[in-house]
């Protein structure tokens, strides 16, 4: 394996990462606050890269109005999902709520097949981004692979500057400690969680619009692998951290890549590593890698 | 009496529709017979799934996986080796799977047998985890196993699949399997060992104070579950004919896990329905997919359209009647019948010292909770444990509960040390409790409350309940013990109750039956955590002539913990106080009225306040000497 080879592969696993990461931050931000698996988030990751792929491509607009008008779409969406399927079940068990993410994930899919139909569509890469830079050491880097994990580390920035610096962030933090008590502080809980909603599914648009670029199709059922992925990237980092979540999806970029990238031949097994990575943690370290424990009380 | 009835009822409706199958075939065409057979498979499967989440509690998102499994288990068995030499062809298939072959019915039996093996496996690690983690992990599993499916080619011939797959499964044959997997089911949930698995997803933590190994008890449900899931996969595979890996996504799971909840979570009458009705119409809905013709019209069929219609109403369900169709409640026959009541009798130990707690160290992290407990209680004596709040009481109790293993220090119970025993394990021994907030069985009766306690008392195995007929002595076990609950119940004045939920009765009746289930496992001491929290005056004199009373009809030692100093001395023979961990003080009930250090405790008067400064700061002087 020559320097340009792992620069490649390096630079792979850090976008696949990041990418994962995203996904993951809306994972954790919700399920911090409302203990709940948001299954439909894989979609809403989905619906950011059609909403980017008509906006573009269809209508052929430009590109940075595409991504403007993609990313509040899918904001809209989530918020949508939200106010639907979750607000509802507020107050009944858990679980409930769970089979409710699970249906409205299956109805956001199949109603993508509906009306964008099921087959893949290609995406056009815009030429600026896939001219490769020679560096010394005949290194070449696709500027857009650099590109995903500076967006992506600098949208997690701004979340935990959010999140640490400003009121509605307290607020977040505050309900995923109690739910009730904060309330009885005067905070409007549901703006919050709808909040949380929003940043996620935004957060999760652009990761859709990436992943989009990087891998260049956009299909009804491409939310779902990653999806799952990136919760088990937040559950490995810790449930309930944004960072932690951060640092999960980075980690399970690399070993998918890099695991691959050494050992061809386990190319055929690559989406089954994510699960045993995932069922390791939770026999070692329940609460992830940054995660805080919790108590039944007695 | 009733029971014959209902027997005979059942079989009536059995022979029915055993000759309503019979003439199936010439009755319906080939559709309607796929869809019949298609229904008891899914009924298969969600009775399975059922098992696993809604009475026992357990989120598994796992069930496509064990269906795979099954379904290649059985298909292997059952291709014929020219067949599987024709399949191979990328790559060759293993010469010892070449003339592996077994009879259908074999055939599927070990695949479900498979299934639960692996069910095993991932029970023991996995089932560690609760709630969520334990969804992600199984869906986890499941795909683990699609992708080995799709990888060992050798095995499995690869993402190719299996086709040609002898059509075995007949309506008798799918609609035998059901009637099989039903009757040990609801005679396995009937009997104690269902109420236990109830019993475990209620509240877990008072399972295990009930003596029950909960781990054990999900380890079985999960298994058995497996199996299930197992021969569902065998019969589906044999009844398509076709399988492949991507048949066992989790989409698999969730169409079963619709089933269920549209049925109703825990109920097996509600799983039944629930599979009639998801089944048909999964393949009604087809219709909008294919393109339909009215005249000259041609509507062109919609792809897509039969699952978002489909997943709309698990969203509308859930919404707006989250317990689905049948709640947790079953069918039975007596609903047709005015209701009869039964009307249902009790029995008596003895050694000196019956605990002795000595030198209890808690610690968490770097908190003590309780530093240095001492204290012995007599047969026969009630003992009072007081202190203000966080004064480690409770802890006290978790700890001699065997909830908390003690940072240092013995308990000795019955002359035999306890310390590090987990919560069952204490209970087998002969010591139970209640609970400060109380921890019933929600869902349960009042009568099957108290039927778990006596589970621990119980002789016969689990397994020996899915077949009672054959091991009558579950039967009569069961009833044993059903009349001893009775009893309990009667003499707890709870009687009435008898057929209630426990989450319905009033907050008195509901502290007496937490009081009843640990009466019901036998126990030589009983601990009760704040039996008076919540009781007015007149309730708590009532609660104290009760304690004596049970001390005296059940030969009981009692150990609580009361703030009523009302009730804890008038009630007591003995008091031991704690103070932020320490044991300030112990002694009759006078002793402790005139005791300063125990007034400055609670009402913390200024002049004694240096006084506590003092134990407090002696406790821990003695305490670094001894360092």
């Amino acid at each position: 394996m020559n320097l340009n080879i792992f620069v490649q592969h390096f630079i792979n696993a850090l976008s696949l990462g990041s990418l994962y990461g995203l996904v993951a931050v809306g994972y954790t931000m919700v399920y911090g606050i409302l203990r709940l698996i948001n299954f439909a988030h894989g979609d809403i990751f989905m619906l950011g890269a059609y909403f980017v792929y008509f906006a573009t491509i269809v209508y052929k607009l430009p590109w940075a109005v595409g991504v403007v008008i993609a990313i509040i779409g899918t904001t809209i969406c989530g918020l949508l999902v939200d106010r639907i399927a979750y607000k509802p079940l507020r107050e009944a068990p858990r679980i409930s709520a769970l089979i409710s993410a699970i249906g409205v994930s299956f109805f956001i899919e199949n109603f993508a097949v509906v009306v964008f139909t099921g087959m893949p569509r290609p995406v056009v890469q815009p030429p600026i981004l896939m001219q490769p830079i020679v560096l010394p050491g005949d290194v070449r880097l696709i500027p857009l692979g650099i590109l995903v994990p500076i967006v992506a580390f600098v949208l997690v920035g701004c979340l935990l500057w959010l999140l640490y610096r400003t009121k509605p962030g307290l607020a977040m933090r505050a309900i995923s400690f109690d739910i009730e008590t904060t309330r009885m502080m005067g905070v409007s809980v549901n703006r919050i969680i709808a909040l949380a909603f929003g940043l996620g599914s935004a957060l999760a648009a652009v990761a859709g619009i990436l992943w989009a670029l990087r891998y260049p199709r956009v299909e009804p059922f491409m939310g779902m692998t990653p999806g799952i992925k990136a919760f088990i990237a937040a559950v490995f980092g810790g449930i309930g951290s944004v960072p932690g979540a951060m640092i999960g999806g980075l980690i399970l970029g690399f070993v998918e890549i890099m695991s691959v990238a050494f050992f061809p031949t386990l190319s055929g097994y690559k989406d089954a590593f994510a699960f045993c990575l995932l069922i390791l943690i939770l026999l070692f370290r329940p609460t992830g890698l940054l995660g805080e424990r919790l108590e039944d009380k007695i | 009496m009733q029971r014959i009835r209902n027997l005979i009822l059942t079989i009536i409706a059995v022979v029915l529709f055993a000759f309503f199958l019979d003439k199936a075939p010439e009755l319906l065409n080939g559709y309607w017979q796929r869809i019949l057979n298609l229904i008891a498979i899914n009924a298969i499967l969600a009775l399975s799934l059922n098992l696993i989440y809604g009475i026992t509690g357990m989120f598994s998102l796992g069930h496509a996986g064990f269906m795979a499994i099954g379904a290649y288990v059985s298909a292997l068995l059952v291709l014929s080796p020219a067949q599987k030499n024709a399949m191979w062809i990328l790559e060759d298939i293993y010469p010892w799977l070449l003339n592996v072959n077994a009879p259908f019915i074999a055939s599927i039996i070990i695949a479900g047998i498979v299934a639960a093996f692996f069910g095993l496996i991932v029970a023991l690690p996995v089932l560690r985890l609760g709630g969520d983690y334990l969804g992600i992990a199984t869906l986890g599993f499941a795909e683990i196993i699609r992708i080995l499916i799709t990888n060992t080619a050798r095995l499995t011939n690869g993402s190719l699949g299996l086709k040609g797959i002898p059509a075995y499964t007949t309506l008798f044959m799918s609609w035998g399997c059901l009637g099989v997997v039903l009757l040990c089911m609801v005679c396995m949930l009937r009997s104690n060992f269902g109420g236990v698995l109830r019993a475990v997803r209620d509240d877990e933590v008072a399972a295990k104070m009930m003596g029950i190994n909960t781990f054990k008890v999900k380890v079985i449900a999960f298994t058995l579950g497996c199996f299930g899931g197992g021969l569902g996969g065998a019969l589906m595979g044999n009844l398509i004919t076709t399988i492949d890996p991507r048949m066992f996504m989790i989409t698999q799971t969730y169409n079963i896990l619709m089933i269920i909840v549209v049925g109703g979570l825990g109920s097996v009458t509600g799983s039944i329905i629930g599979s009639v009705l998801v089944t048909t119409m999964l393949e009604w809905l087809r219709f909008v997919e294919n393109p339909i013709t009215i005249g000259s019209i041609n509507i062109p069929g919609i792809p897509g359209m039969r699952m978002v219609i489909f997943s709309l109403l698990l969203i509308i369900v859930i919404i707006f009647r989250r317990e689905g169709i049948m709640g947790m409640r079953e069918f039975s026959w007596d609903i047709f019948f005015p209701k009869a009541k039964p009307k249902p009798k009790h029995e008596k130990s003895n050694h000196e010292s019956v605990l002795e707690v000595e030198d209890i160290v808690l610690r968490f992290g770097g908190l003590s909770a309780i530093d240095g407990l001492n204290f012995n209680i007599r047969h026969g004596q009630i003992v009072g444990l007081i202190g203000p709040n966080g004064a480690g009481k409770t802890s006290a109790f978790n700890v001699i509960s065997g909830f908390y293993k003690p940072t240092s220090g013995t308990i000795k119970f019955l002359g035999k040390s306890i310390g590090g025993l987990s919560p069952d394990e204490v209970c087998k021994a002969g010591m139970s409790r209640t609970f400060q907030n109380i921890r019933l069985f929600g869902h349960e009766t009042v009568l099957q409350n108290v039927m778990t306690g006596a589970r621990i008392r119980q002789k016969y195995s689990w397994w020996m309940s899915l077949m009672p007929f054959v091991f009558t002595d579950v039967l009569r076990e069961d009833s044993a013990v059903k009349a001893q609950a009775m009893n309990l119940l009667e003499q707890l004045g709870l009687s009435e109750f008898a057929e209630e939920k426990a989450s319905s009765l009033p907050y008195g009746a509901q502290r007496r039956l937490e009081i009843a289930r640990a009466l019901a496992t036998r126990p030589k001491l009983l601990l009760l955590d704040e039996p008076a929290a919540g009781m007015n005056p007149q309730e708590s004199d009532e609660l104290m002539k009760f304690i004596r009373r049970l001390r005296d009809e059940f030969d009981l030692t009692i150990l609580l913990i009361e703030h009523d100093m009302k009730v804890v001395m008038n009630v007591c023979d003995y008091i031991q106080v704690l103070d932020q961990g320490i044991h300030i003080a112990h002694g009759t009930p006078e002793e402790i009225k005139a005791n300063p250090r125990v007034i400055e405790a609670y009402l913390g008067h200024e002049n004694t306040d240096k006084e506590t400064d003092q134990i407090i700061e002696r406790h821990y002087a003695k305490k670094e000497g001894q360092k």
